[in-house]
């Protein structure tokens, strides 16, 4: 008896020391502990493979350059294989038992829905360089950013706009994937078709992620006539959709989605890419001529000399961007670093970026949206360049936070 | 839905099939020979993709290319025979069912820590701009894909026919041990049969990768390629074939008249279908041992 | 009292004072790991004991997990009454599986499970509007009714007591006649039905209850996770639960037990080497195949009949 209490007592004590000792977790006086997550396995590897190297080459900069207010950064990363489940025990795990100061998520929208309940419970910081969901940054929540990819809605807008002054004949017809980020660019693209233009689609097909046949859906689209085809999907998707579209004689062009912007594209679908157009997140891709580019990548080559083909790619240069967007905010935040001195940190930031090769990241206390830039381009000769075009009109998105 | 639609369908249906067909060949023979189906199929077709990959950097003619495909390829399979099947040939199903399940996911999580998950593009031999005959597309390289897969076809039968060892495996699948009295190396057979259908599903691989890419979820085709052995009947090759070409057409055309959810659904009922009605296929030879 | 029902207590006593010594984070691994372990149990009843392939347990899974979340989402049914109706639901499912898989063996088996997987998997994705997709599924938080919500180390309490149960149960049904047609229908159907026993119920109901076992612990882990999608219930974690059984020890409670709870734990361990742990998974799985293909409940019973002997030796003195 007296040996059960004892151990009982000793229990009660393990519990409750640790909330005597309530400082700031994942804060050191010469580290902070941050963690990030992404899919480094799965259908989606590309993303959070990319993401990873991109981030953690941003981190050695910065600790190169002595840190953040003399702490150096290190990170814990976690696979979430493209699973909201995943991504949710990654988050777990690394807040509970890891004990980070604040999180970086280089995930899909389709992993990072699922973490958002549990963060916005917990408070803990997270940036959001690549998922477009909605979740982040609707309803507000003070913990969470937004960074590098935009709001679905913001792409709905602008492909909108795009589609609708381009096609002669309003016929636009929609494919798209159906997990959250795909999903959501075309829903997006279609609400804002019919709030600003009165445009209603004149198909639309779904598929599923890593599809490797689209006679069905391009069939359905060919029935209607289109004036252009808009893909939402993923490169290895869209040059499988864009071969079969041409053997079934269709001449209509594509119009694709964000994350296909990418020269990954232009490997996956070869000739049938020429003509292609889309919106871009970052000012110039990899391989683009511009010297800034070339020197990023070049920097980039010498930390990575063993990359595969297709890489560096967009999500490298998104969560390098991101990574030094979020060191930004947490030096503002001083060398009493908290949760809450982070968050002011980051609302602080206006028009900041680390060079030519990101956009720039604005916030405010009102709304957590880093980005509403997109860059237009299309192949032409092989390669993405930049398209003369303009947008319009007003965004409606920050309205809501006011 | 008009004549021209329905043959162009007919095309991507019976290119798709061909592919399935190869699958279905290459489960169907290790079967045969030694009653040992290998779920890790799938992975040798992803293998032979990587293999034409990494092949083509070396700027290498394409008959070469197929040629070491197939070699290394056949190679793999005996390797894999001689060191994990053997030792578990005479083991409870589940082992070896079990077994050849996770020997294909070595050769997929090999493959993808190798190569990394981005997608890469394999060109045909023959390029990807549409001939024009009849009024109807074809792409050369789904014609390639047929033609590959019919010359396959009839080289196989013709093995087994007339060829020694071909004559050799048959007897072996037909009653093993009354084959090895009357002197033929069974053991030897068994792995000649698993490195033929290695092989054959390596060039299936370096098939179809100009048409689906190459990324390491190419083995998922495995399930299509079981469901077309299923309907061929384990045991027989033109009924492999057949159930392929069946497979590609039934999925093809259902996409397009019923919807792309159905054309999922379309392979994995038509097995259920078959498991229970008829598991031995409609070319299939019954096995007495009903319970 | 019985020594199973003596044992099942102290086990969920010492269970329960665990689960007091230990953080947040640990108290859910381990949760999971309960949870892998009642899963192992059901599938480990229809494979190890019964002889019947089955690469779709995942999907009875899914089947629980789904059911019940929707369950408490649309209906506000708290988990008492959600789990249980998912249960029944997937042993329904699992009887109407079994009835024509009951004619099937070996590989056809193997294929009709696996169809029966791609199956589920392609319904939960298709019926997107209702399960959320590829999207996954939101999980209500467990609540005791309405308002009430379950604290952490409740949780706990709740699925240690399920697995104690479950673990409690299989060996009781083993030990029956019933149990004892089991194994023989996995050992020689034909002599089984010579003598009597009527093989092709045996085999349903094998189905009926492992997807039972897999239907609850699919509602646990949806409660325990908060969060479920379709790729958690593929081929993948279908595998995985025949790793634990062949990895602990087949046709055994006590190797269920075994490797559901080492394995679970093994991605833990793996972290450092994160890229590589499907590769280990699976070169582990091969190599008790082949080289320990009765499992690590092999070294356990060495080890409890060295202890009984240790004890009759010192009773005797």
């Amino acid at each position: 008896m007296k040996r059960l209490l004892t151990v009982l007592a000793g229990a009660l004590i393990a519990t409750i020391a640790p909330l005597a000792a309530a400082q700031q977790q994942g804060v050191t006086p010469d580290t902070i502990t941050l963690g990030a997550y992404g899919p480094i396995t799965g259908p989606a590897a590309y993303i959070g493979l990319a993401g990873r190297d991109g981030m953690n080459l941003a981190i050695k900069e910065i600790n190169a350059a002595g840190g953040i207010n003399g702490r150096k950064i290190a990170v814990v990363f976690e696979d979430d294989a493209h699973s909201p489940t995943r991504a949710l025990a990654a988050v777990k795990k690394l807040v509970e038992q890891d004990k980070v100061f604040a999180i970086m998520s280089v995930a899909g929208s389709n992993a990072t829905v699922g973490t958002i309940d549990y963060l916005r419970d917990k408070g803990a910081v997270m940036y959001v360089s690549i998922a477009s969901a909605p979740p982040v940054t609707w309803p507000f929540a003070r913990n969470l950013f937004r960074g590098g990819t935009t709001e679905s809605a913001r792409y709905g807008e602008l492909y909108a706009e795009y589609l609708a002054t381009n096609a002669q004949n309003k016929r636009i017809a929609i494919m798209h994937g159906r997990e959250e980020y795909p999903r959501n660019e075309a829903e997006a693209t279609i609400a804002k078709l019919k709030n600003w233009f009165n445009i209603e689609p004149v198909a639309r097909a779904e598929f599923n992620i890593n599809d490797k046949d689209f006679t069905s859906q391009l069939i359905t689209a060919q029935k209607a006539n289109p004036d252009v085809i808009a893909f939402f999907g993923n490169p290895a998707e869209a040059a499988i959709a864009m071969r079969q579209a041409r053997e079934l004689g269709l001449k209509q062009p594509f119009f694709v989605g964000s994350n296909m912007v990418d020269p990954s594209l232009i490997t996956a679908a070869r000739n049938n890419a020429e003509g292609v157009t889309g919106f871009s997140l970052i000012p110039y891709l990899p391989g683009s001529n511009a010297p800034e580019m070339k020197q990023w990548e070049a920097n980039w080559r010498k930390e990575y000399p063993n990359a595969p083909a297709g890489r560096p790619n967009n999500f490298d240069l998104l969560a390098y961007g991101d990574m030094h967007v979020l060191a930004e905010g947490m030096r503002r935040a001083g060398k009493d670093l908290t949760t809450d001195s982070l968050i002011k940190g980051l609302e602080g930031i206006q028009n900041y970026r680390i060079g030519p090769v990101a956009t720039p990241r604005t916030f405010s206390n009102k709304h957590h949206i880093g980005n509403l830039t997109l860059v237009p381009m299309q192949v032409k000769g092989g390669e993405w360049q930049p398209v003369a075009w303009t947008s319009k009109r007003e965004s409606d998105i920050l309205s809501r936070y006011q | 839905m008009t004549v021209t639609l329905a043959f162009q369908l007919a095309i991507a249906g019976i290119s798709v099939g061909s592919i399935y067909a190869l699958v279905a060949l290459a489960i169907v023979i290790p079967f045969k020979a030694s009653g040992v189906l290998n779920f890790g199929q799938g992975e040798m077709v992803t293998a032979g993709a990587y293999i034409a990959l990494v092949l083509t950097t070396l700027a290498l003619p394409y008959p070469v290319v197929v040629l070491l495909v197939v070699l290394v390829g056949g190679l793999g399979g005996m390797l894999i025979e001689r060191a994990l099947i053997r030792p578990i040939i005479r083991a409870p199903e589940f082992t070896v069912v079990i077994a050849t399940f996770a020997i294909g996911l070595l050769i997929k999580y090999a493959i993808q820590l190798r190569f990394g998950d981005s997608p890469a593009a394999l060109d045909g031999p023959f390029g990807m701009d549409p001939l024009m005959f009849a009024g109807l597309r074809f792409n050369p390289t789904s014609v390639w894909i047929f033609v590959a897969m019919l010359l396959v076809t009839l080289a196989v039968m013709a093995f087994f026919k007339y060829a020694r060892l071909g004559k050799a495996m048959r007897a072996v699948s037909i009653n093993a041990e009354a084959a090895r009295l009357m002197g033929i190396r069974v053991d030897s057979v068994w792995r000649w049969a698993w490195a033929i259908s290695t092989a054959i599903g390596a060039f299936a691989g370096l098939l179809v990768a100009p048409v689906i890419g190459v990324n390491p979820e190419i083995g998922t085709l495995i399930l299509r390629g079981l469901v077309a052995a299923v309907i061929g009947g384990f045991t027989s090759v033109p009924g492999a074939i057949v159930g392929g070409l069946a497979v590609g057409l039934i999925e093809t055309f259902s996409g397009v008249l019923v919807s792309s959810t159905f054309k999922n659904l379309v392979p994995f009922i038509i097995l259920m279908l078959l498991l229970v009605f008829r598991p031995y296929g409609l070319f299939g030879v019954a096995d007495a041992k009903r319970v | 009292m019985s020594r199973q029902s003596l044992l099942a207590v102290f086990a969920l006593v010492l269970l329960s004072l665990l689960g007091l010594a230990v953080g947040n984070y640990t108290t859910y691994l381990l949760n999971l790991a309960m949870i892998a372990v009642i899963a192992a149990v059901g599938l480990n009843l229809l494979t190890g004991n019964s002889g019947q392939i089955s690469l779709c347990h995942s999907s009875f899974m899914a089947i629980g997990a789904y059911v019940s979340s929707l369950l408490g989402a649309r209906y506000g049914l708290p988990f008492w009454a959600s789990i249980p109706i998912a249960a029944a639901v997937a042993a329904l499912i699992g009887g109407l599986l079994g009835f024509p898989a009951r004619r099937l063996h070996g590989i056809y088996l193997a294929l009709a499970t696996l169809g029966f997987l791609q199956i589920v998997q392609i319904v939960i994705e298709e019926f997107a509007d209702v399960t959320g997709g590829v999207r996954g599924l939101s999980v209500p938080k467990p609540v005791w009714f309405s308002a009430l919500e379950i604290a952490p180390y409740h949780l706990y309490l709740i699925v240690a007591a399920t697995a104690v149960f479950a673990v409690w149960t299989a060996t009781n049904i083993l030990a029956s006649s019933y149990g004892r047609e089991m194994n023989a229908v996995r050992l020689s159907p034909h002599a089984a039905q010579a003598l009597g026993v009527a093989v092709a119920r045996v085999k349903l109901a094998a189905f009926a209850l492992s997807a039972a076992y897999a239907g609850v612990a699919g509602g646990l882990m949806a409660m325990v996770v908060g969060f479920i999608d379709p790729i958690e219930f593929g081929v993948g974690a279908a595998l995985r639960q025949i790793t634990y059984i062949v990895v602990g020890g087949m046709g055994s409670v006590a190797g269920s037990v075994i490797g559901a709870a080492v394995l679970s734990g093994l991605p833990e361990v793996l972290r450092p080497v994160r890229e590589y742990s499907d590769l280990i998974y699976t070169l582990i799985l091969l190599g008790f195949l082949l080289f320990m293909p009765n499992g690590l409940v092999v070294v356990w019973d060495h080890l409890r009949r060295a202890a009984w002997r240790a004890i009759d030796r010192a009773r005797a003195r």
